[in-house]
């Protein structure tokens, strides 16, 4: 199986390319890229990437499993990312995760059946004063509580 | 009280660069550039303006290490990467106040013959990148940023680079690897980045809030600022208070501010009723406090006199009621799960802390436990190429030497009194 | 030159000197798993830590450049605390699976053990973090990742010397581990250097693996005859047998390093070896005695000589020969027989691979040694494969296993139109199924005597056990032809050869066994 950016993509790729002295630091942009484009970094994505900027495919593969972003596994449409460091703990983030479980039915680190939720613990998300804190694909939904928790996620598409 | 960076933090414009200049915006820069270079960092030296990123470094001294001679081009990058839990300041001055850095940046990067600025922001920080991205095309479109700026001649580039979730990448060297597309792992210094950092190329590193203080400092003197602050470290810090107080969030306080009176009056109390049991005061690597031991000044000098640190300005308030062990397994989960790999005591350490901590509060303690964890921390502790080492080992021995009885209690009783959970 | 004292002992060391080299000229060793000599500097084991006055953290002896009047203690509480403690900490993960471990024996892992007596064992009750184990990763290695210490020189090998990134650090904190990419194996020529620089089991040959344990071993200084590069080598042996090569260092030649084709080399003196004189008559071989064979080589030549001139007698030498051999060689060609039809080749059957690091095109270690005693290649021997082939040769003394790149049909074609040939050969191969007599001489690990490089440089290779079998040393077998035919040679093994080669040999002038020492010397011209 080969994948390819799509068109856009490959502008994007361009342009980053322009934007730094050495090639090799468009390596997590690029991954970025890849994430945003194919959902995940598959194994292929990772070939082509190495191909475009002629590194050998064990250094992307060493950068992508080294930071947590980066899904080297397909995930759900939606990604919740729960916070379970100590100040989101202190504001209750354990039972929230509870919550989330047995909401979606899932444990962290599993994906819904019908992909639509993947559910993750992580560590600090830099949200400490408007704990307990999740990040949802992008985006940040703080001060949490179940009602809103429900609001959210009844609310998605 | 005078404030340095929270003035317009409530104006939900301020982020545009229209509102931003309607309250001065940018004059500090116009002003800087007709200074001689020179006289822009001895107003920073005279502003005795610490690193605001946790290791406290002033940053006027941090300046003068970049080689004088210019045969290469430098870099500027500025640290964005805020991961220390109980720390979120440079988060919310990127959201209300991007053109603050951007400003304080250019005026750096002018005064260090800088032509080149990376902003190296954690990858999570989305939204703010996004912020981070307009701020500088709005600096572009209005000659703030790019080439013959303001009329001086002088070229400034800015590139916002994203990270990938890693809390490492926080240490300059690492974010240094990071920006060039490396696995996050620090580097063996020297040389140090004011050498060889980004590249290749002479570097400052500096954080977001440390450049942000920069306009203030130009427009209305180094002296100024200083007095703002107490001896050692000149102006305000932008305090964080986290955990169940009745307001927690960012504070512009100064430096030396009484730490009993951040958690009671600033941060309102304790919620609920509940009383204080533990702080951690600046970010969770620094020493915990008892609740008896936070009349003191919150500055670097009166921390370090307690044993602890002022470092990130990350309050976070720990309640009666919370199982210390289970507080202590939170961190040691995070250290294990971020030490990027490198070194073996940090490596090996931070996982085995995890484990000893994670079976003490499961229940499972061995009656030598207590003894191997401290043995443990002194093995990690400066023994490693970054601090991520001691940043785990602190919290670990303070948490012992404070809270002793609480560890020994869940090994002699074999389970957690507080029933495993916060 | 900063002076500095290490425990006490004074040392002077060059400008830029880091203390774990400045203790290792006084003798003193400090502890490492990442440091090597011959890769940057990652300082990430944490095993060398040393006390240096005035710096209130201990440091890095691998990082830390000396200065004047630096005052470093390895031997401290301290230290051996530290040391203790990153031992420790690498054997809490690590499986301790040594009695199934090819490394036992040469693991630094279990000698710095013993050295810190680090008996009391903590570790053994933690869980550890389970990777995965054999893993053929490629090349000559097969990866266990439970036992690697995660001290980057595979890494830093496969950036810095081959250039070719293929196992890179995969994951962080202590789930890290060394990989290669799904369905990119190692691809390089270099790759048993891996097992060598390992310093656990992470690493193993798999050529080598589970054959011998290494303390049954024991090893002599060699060069590798796989090419002209000369690569030095540490030949390792058991009985009659040779079990591996590793890379033996000399900077002006191989640096640390060897190939993966040289490191294979060993085998030619196990496998298919001639171990017994012969000759072939009617088709059919017949074992001879040394003495029953060599006077009748030594008549055929004599005869031919006799009855039509010089010119009927040829001598094929082998770059595959040392100096010694070759100078006794065109001795017996130029003074003993006479005649002019004496050359040698370089080429060989193959491709004649090369590729700028360490690999040659010329498969031979002595070609050059050939030139500098003046035995003709090139054209001189593709006139004298046109003289055989016009029938004009009618006894033939051939040296080495094969006729330059013939095939093994055309080599027999040719060597049929020579009505004697005897072959001086180590291995089975197209001369010897042909050849009318076969004399079978010692290999590279049985013999002594030296190659000169590529570049000239003349190094020493050592006989490490007796010949096997009836195979004899090629020195003593060219005296005992020589006086046959009427020499008066006495010579006594390659050291008197060399001197007496010294003595006449222009590029040689000068040298002797002792100035080459173990690491060689460059000829003249």
């Amino acid at each position: 199986m080969s994948v390819a950016f799509s068109d856009a993509g490959r502008k994007e790729f361009e342009r980053l390319l322009a934007r730094y002295p050495e090639k090799e630091a468009v390596i997590l942009p690029a991954l970025h890229l890849v994430q945003k484009e194919f959902g995940y970094v598959s194994d292929e994505a990772i070939v082509y990437i190495a191909g475009l900027l002629s590194v050998a495919p064990a250094q992307i593969e060493g950068v992508a499993t080294f930071y947590t972003m980066y899904n080297r596994k397909p995930v759900g449409k939606y990604h919740v990312q729960v916070c379970r460091n100590l100040s989101c703990s202190l504001m209750g983030a354990e039972h929230l995760i509870g919550h989330l479980s047995r909401k979606l039915g899932i444990e962290p680190g599993e994906t819904t059946p019908d992909g639509k939720f993947t559910l993750s613990e992580v560590e600090c998300l830099g949200s400490c004063g408007t704990a307990p804190v999740m990040q949802v694909n992008d985006e940040y939904h703080e001060n949490l509580t179940e009602e809103s928790i429900d609001a959210v996620l009844d609310g998605l598409p | 009280m005078e404030t340095v960076l929270t003035t317009h933090f409530a104006d939900e414009r301020y982020r545009f660069i229209d509102t931003y200049r309607g309250f001065g915006g940018y004059e500090a820069l116009r002003k800087a550039i007709s200074m001689p270079r020179d006289a822009i960092v001895e107003e920073v030296r005279k502003a005795n303006l610490r690193g605001r990123g946790g290791a406290g470094f002033p940053a006027g001294v941090k300046w003068g290490f970049l080689p004088k001679d210019m045969s290469r081009p430098r870099v500027l990058v500025v640290n964005a990467d805020e991961g220390e839990p109980g720390t979120f300041k440079d988060r919310r001055i990127m959201s209300r106040a991007p053109h603050l850095l951007v400003e304080g940046l250019a005026i750096a990067c002018y005064a260090l013959t800088i032509h080149k600025a990376y902003i190296y922001i954690r990858g999570e920080f989305v939204r703010e990148a996004g912020i981070l991205d307009e701020a500088v095309s709005e600096a572009y479109a209005s000659g703030f940023l790019g080439k013959d700026i303001l009329g001086s001649g002088f070229d400034l580039d800015v590139t916002v680079h994203r990270g990938a979730g890693a809390y490492i990448c926080g240490e300059e060297t690492s974010t240094l690897n990071s920006l060039e597309g490396k696995r996050g792992w620090p580097r063996l210094k020297p040389p140090f980045p004011a050498t060889i950092g980004a590249f290749g190329l002479p570097t400052i590193v500096n954080n977001v809030e440390t450049l942000s203080d920069v306009p203030w400092i130009i427009t209305h003197g180094g002296e100024r600022f200083a007095a703002l602050g107490c001896e050692k470290n000149g102006g305000t810090r932008l305090v964080g208070v986290s955990g169940p107080v009745q307001r927690p969030g960012i504070y512009e306080l100064p430096a030396d501010v009484n730490l009993r009176h951040v958690i009671y009056d600033v941060a309102g109390g304790l919620r609920d009723g509940k009383k204080l049991k533990a702080v951690i005061p600046g970010g969770s690597s620094t020493p915990v406090l008892r609740a008896d031991e936070i009349d003191v000044n919150f500055d670097i000098e009166s921390m370090a006199k307690l044993g602890t640190m002022a470092g990130t300005s990350g309050v976070i308030v720990i309640p009666e009621g919370t199982c210390m062990v289970r507080a202590l397994r939170v961190l040691m989960n995070f250290y294990a799960h971020e030490s990027c790999g490198q070194c073996t005591p940090c490596r090996e350490g931070t996982g085995w802390l995890r484990k000893v901590v994670g079976r003490i509060e499961a229940g499972e303690g061995r009656p030598r436990d207590i003894e191997l964890i401290l043995d443990l921390c002194d093995n990690m502790m400066g023994r490693t190429i970054c601090a991520l080492a001691d940043a785990a080992a602190m919290p670990a021995q303070s948490f012992l030497w404070k809270f002793r009885e609480e560890f020994d209690r869940h090994i002699r009783d074999r389970k957690c009194p507080y029933g495993n959970r916060f | 030159m900063p002076s500095l004292t290490i425990d006490g002992k004074a040392v002077d060391v060059p400008v830029g000197t880091t203390i774990i080299n400045a203790a290792e000229k006084i003798g003193i060793e400090i502890p490492r798993y990442c440091y090597h000599k011959h890769l940057s500097v990652a300082g990430n084991c944490r095993m060398c830590l040393v006390e240096v006055e005035k710096f209130p953290k201990l440091q890095t002896a691998c990082s830390t450049v000396v200065t004047d009047g630096m005052v470093v203690r390895t031997d401290t509480e301290k230290v051996r605390k530290a040391v203790t403690g990153v031992l420790e900490f690498l054997l809490i993960n690590h499986p301790i699976d040594c009695p199934i471990c090819d490394q036992a024996g040469e693991c630094e892992l279990q000698n710095y053990y013993m050295k810190f007596g680090l008996h009391k064992s903590r570790f053994a009750l933690e869980d550890k973090v389970r990777k995965k184990k054999v893993q053929d990763i490629g090349g000559q290695i097969v990866l266990d990742a439970e036992r690697c210490i995660l001290c980057s020189r595979c890494v830093r090998f496969l950036e810095e010397v081959t250039g070719t990134r293929e196992l890179q650090f995969f994951r962080r904190g202590d789930h890290s581990e060394i990989s290669v990419f799904p369905g990119r194996p190692l691809n390089n020529n270099y790759t048993g250097n891996l097992a060598d620089i390992c310093p656990v089991g992470a690493l193993t040959s798999k050529d080598f693996r589970f054959k011998c344990r290494v303390w049954f071993l024991k090893a002599f200084p060699s060069v590798c005859t796989g090419c002209a590069r000369g690569c030095n080598v540490e030949a390792f042996f058991k009985g009659d047998i040779l079990y591996r090569y590793k890379p033996r260092v000399n900077e002006a030649v191989n640096r640390a390093w060897m190939c993966d084709f040289g490191r294979l080399e060993y085998k030619k003196a196990n496998n298919a070896r001639l171990l017994v004189p012969f000759v072939r008559e009617d088709g059919r071989e017949k074992m001879m005695s040394w003495g029953g064979l060599l006077p009748q080589v030594a008549y055929r030549l004599k005869d031919a000589v006799e009855r039509e001139g010089p010119d009927a007698a040829a001598v094929i030498a082998s770059p595959q020969s040392s100096n010694e051999e070759l100078y006794l060689v065109r001795r017996i060609a130029s003074d003993l027989l006479g005649t002019k039809n004496l050359a040698f080749t370089s080429r060989v059957p193959g491709d004649g691979f090369s590729d700028g690091f360490l690999i040659r095109g010329d498969k031979n270690p002595n070609s050059r040694g050939a030139q500098l005693l003046r035995i003709p290649g090139g054209p001189a021997f593709d006139e004298l494969v046109v003289k055989i082939a016009a029938g004009k040769v009618r006894a033939l003394l051939l040296f080495g296993d094969v006729l330059g790149d013939l095939t093994q049909e055309e080599t027999a074609g040719l060597l049929s139109m020579v009505p004697f040939v005897a072959q001086a050969g180590t291995n089975e191969g197209p001369v010897s199924a042909v050849a009318t007599a076969v004399l079978p001489i010692a290999s590279v690990a049985e013999r002594g005597g030296t190659f000169t490089n590529h570049a000239g440089r003349v190094q020493r290779f050592h006989a490490g056990f007796p010949p096997r079998g009836k195979a004899k040393d090629t020195i003593g077998f060219l005296t005992s032809l020589a006086n046959r035919l009427g020499a008066g040679w006495a010579f006594d093994g390659e050291a008197s050869v060399f001197r007496a080669l010294a003595a006449t040999e222009g590029p040689f002038a000068g040298m002797s066994y002792e100035s080459i020492g173990s690491l060689g010397q460059e000829a003249k011209g």
